[in-house]
């Protein structure tokens, strides 16, 4: 067992698990938490978290979710507690065991706040598709789903090859992920966006870019001129007329010239959770849709 | 009443009325020290334009900017076509964003100079009216609302930004009107309330977005100067350039206005009138300038005091250097905003505060006792 959970420790990048306790877990943010049985009343403070618990079984544990949390839709079922700003008495009114947050929107008051009460949070932080893995595996080892996570990974990884092998020799299209439209702000390495794109396909313009979500200069999108621009959205609401517009003006591009203007759900994009790979797979067949026709969808 | 303002021709009798042991600091405007420093200053804010072009993501020679501008000039499709991308980003991109910073800039500036005088406050600034709250009210309700469609051919988000403008315009003006007067203390006080009342509604609505939508409108309020195409371009200009010179024909009675209104009104101002006009022009022009550029700020405030300190407190002179001064700032300061992480931007509000800042400290200690209103 001790042999398994050392070799379990360093393939999932985390090392130093090895030589913990086994009911100690190391958080992102280098905080260690200390869960002494699996916790049964789980507050997730991020959609993403929401996924990768129901995902993994934990459905049931959880007792409290942000108002952006809507997938699966079982989960809108639950209290909910805020997002940016939480709403601290509503989350100890539902007596967690377990806070589960993103590190972008935990605020150092709030932490405290959390430290000072002895409700145990542990915090997650994704900028690759690996960590986004370990994540899922971590919860799982704490809330004692191990089995389930690990097939939940192990279907990521099957599916994240599939593509890698299907898209093996083919040449990467050049391509603009356009967050928002004015000011243009789209992503740059160190966001697992940017790590999707290249996955896909694709070779994200702002690669050059030092920021993860960096303000594009327009000129820069000219030169390097994208082959495919790709606009996240909200539920199927498509790219509004207003922005199709602003971006007809810029005909010498060839992916305005060839009409390679494609929409994909955001929320499958956005989120570090398990869903990266259908968002992966979205965006592998918006950029070569012929290399996926070809093979007949899977 | 006689509003002629800036005709350098009249500027002799005003200010050969002034008392005669000036010293050199305040001296006397004349018509040939007007011209100077307008020419002076127009040369300058050329240069900066001619420099700028030549920066960017993409740095192009001289000789390139020449050649491609001249083809423009020609209209000479092949020739441009063989230019290529870099053609297309002069011309598209780089050109039109240079102008629209420049009329920005020049209007926040000209706005500024106008409301301090109006209000007799050296702190205003071309957002202390609440209108500009107001455009950005209007703008992030229709973010909020992802108005798809855009309204008579005009992207939609400008249009809602400048009806949230033309809005609190008239919420400020029905507040403080009172018995067909317009008290300055009162214009402020709506504004300062209506600013607060709109901030309010605008950290409200960002706070039921979705995060990853409000960093997009965080960032647009942020203040954003993107390429216009020309006939929009034209529109813009067109209007800003009415709006100043509605300002600079106010410049003799804004003078005067300084003095004090009564002062003003026995020395034959109608005080009303001139306040109504400037509340009006300025309010008009602060609506469409947050809809095309969000909030830009240092600009509107800043920069006429700097004029102020080195050219004196004459408007007659003050309004049309700060538009010089300020669209050439704003010029310089975006130049910089869009070079220096190439190919990423930082927000032009940054380098407005971070490169003026300095300078106004180094103006303030240099020449204490010269900012006056």
């Amino acid at each position: 067992m001790a042999a398994k959970r050392r070799q379990q420790g360093i393939l999932t990048g985390m090392p130093f698990m090895a030589n913990l306790a086994s009911r100690t877990f190391v958080d992102d943010m280098g905080r260690k938490v200390y869960v002494a049985t699996p916790p049964a009343r789980v507050v997730s403070l991020a959609p993403s978290v929401t996924e990768m618990l129901f995902a993994i079984g934990a459905g049931e544990q959880v007792v409290g979710v942000t108002q952006f949390c809507d997938y699966p839709s079982e989960a809108q079922t639950r209290p909910k507690v805020g997002y940016a700003r939480p709403n601290l008495e509503s989350i100890i009114a539902l007596r967690p065991d377990l806070v589960v947050a993103s590190r972008e929107f935990i605020r150092a008051d709030l932490l405290g706040k959390f430290e000072q009460l002895k409700v145990p949070v542990f915090i997650l932080e994704a900028r690759t598709i690996e960590e986004v893995l370990s994540h899922i595996q971590t919860l799982g080892r704490m809330l004692d789903r191990g089995v389930t996570a690990n097939q939940v990974v192990a279907d990521m990884r099957r599916r994240i090859d599939e593509i890698k092998v299907r898209l093996r020799a083919v040449p990467p299209l050049r391509s603009l992920y356009v967050i928002n439209s004015q000011p243009l702000i789209t992503v740059g390495p160190g966001s697992f966006i940017h790590q999707l794109i290249e996955l896909a396909g694709g070779t994200n313009i702002a690669a050059r870019a030092t920021a993860p979500y960096p303000r594009l200069n327009m000129e820069a999108v000219i030169k390097e001129d994208p082959e495919v621009i790709v606009f996240p959205t909200g539920d199927a609401e498509g790219i509004p007329e207003s922005e199709r517009q602003l971006w007809q003006r810029w005909n010498m591009l060839s992916a305005v010239r060839q009409g390679r203007m494609h929409t994909v759900p955001s929320n499958l994009l956005n989120r570090p959770g398990p869903r990266i790979v259908q968002g992966l797979e979205q965006l592998a067949r918006i950029i070569h849709p012929d290399v996926f026709r070809a093979n007949g969808g899977s | 009443m006689s509003q002629s303002g800036t005709s350098p021709t009249d500027l002799g009798s005003c200010s050969s009325a002034a008392p005669a042991r000036v010293s050199w600091q305040t001296s006397v405007l004349t018509s040939g020290r007007w011209l100077v420093i307008i020419l002076g200053l127009g040369c300058v804010s050329l240069l900066v334009l001619i420099v700028s072009l030549r920066f960017g993501a993409e740095t192009v020679g001289f000789s390139e900017i020449v050649r491609i501008l001249l083809l423009a000039v020609q209209d000479e499709r092949a020739g441009l076509e063989s230019a290529g991308a870099v053609g297309v980003i002069m011309l598209q991109v780089r050109l039109p964003r240079i102008f629209l910073a420049f009329l920005v800039g020049g209007c926040l500036a000209t706005v500024g100079a106008g409301l301090q005088a109006l209000l007799r406050n050296p702190l205003a600034d071309p957002y202390v009216l609440g209108i500009s709250s107001g455009a950005a009210f209007g703008a992030a309700v229709a973010m909020l609302l992802g108005i798809g469609t855009s309204l008579f051919a005009v992207s939609a988000l400008p249009l809602c930004a400048f009806l949230g403008g033309l809005l609190s315009i008239l919420v400020v003006y029905r507040i403080t009107i009172s018995y067909g007067y317009l008290p300055v203390h009162t214009l402020l006080l709506a504004g300062v309330i209506l600013n607060a009342i709109f901030s309010a509604l605008i950290m409200f609505i960002t706070s039921m977005m979705d995060p990853n939508r409000s960093f997009g409108m965080m960032t647009w309020l942020m203040g954003t100067l993107t390429a216009p195409d020309y006939p929009a371009l034209g529109v813009l200009a067109l209007y800003f350039l009415l709006g100043m010179l509605v300002l600079f024909s106010q410049a003799r009675s804004l003078n005067l206005l300084t003095l004090g209104e009564e002062a003003a009104r026995a020395l034959g101002v109608e005080v009303e009138t001139v306040k109504r006009t400037v509340f009006f022009s300025a309010a008009l022009l602060v609506g469409a300038i947050v809809s095309v550029s969000g909030m830009i700020g240092f600009i509107g405030m800043v920069v006429p005091h700097a004029v102020r300190m080195v050219h004196g407190p004459d408007h007659r002179l003050l309004l049309p250097a700060s538009a010089l001064a300020g669209g050439s700032f704003l010029v310089a300061a975006d130049t910089v905003a869009r070079t220096i992480l190439a190919p990423a931007e930082i927000p032009v509000g940054v380098v407005t505060a971070l490169a003026g800042g300095p300078f106004f400290i180094y103006l303030l200690v240099a020449r204490k006792g010269r900012l006056a209103v």
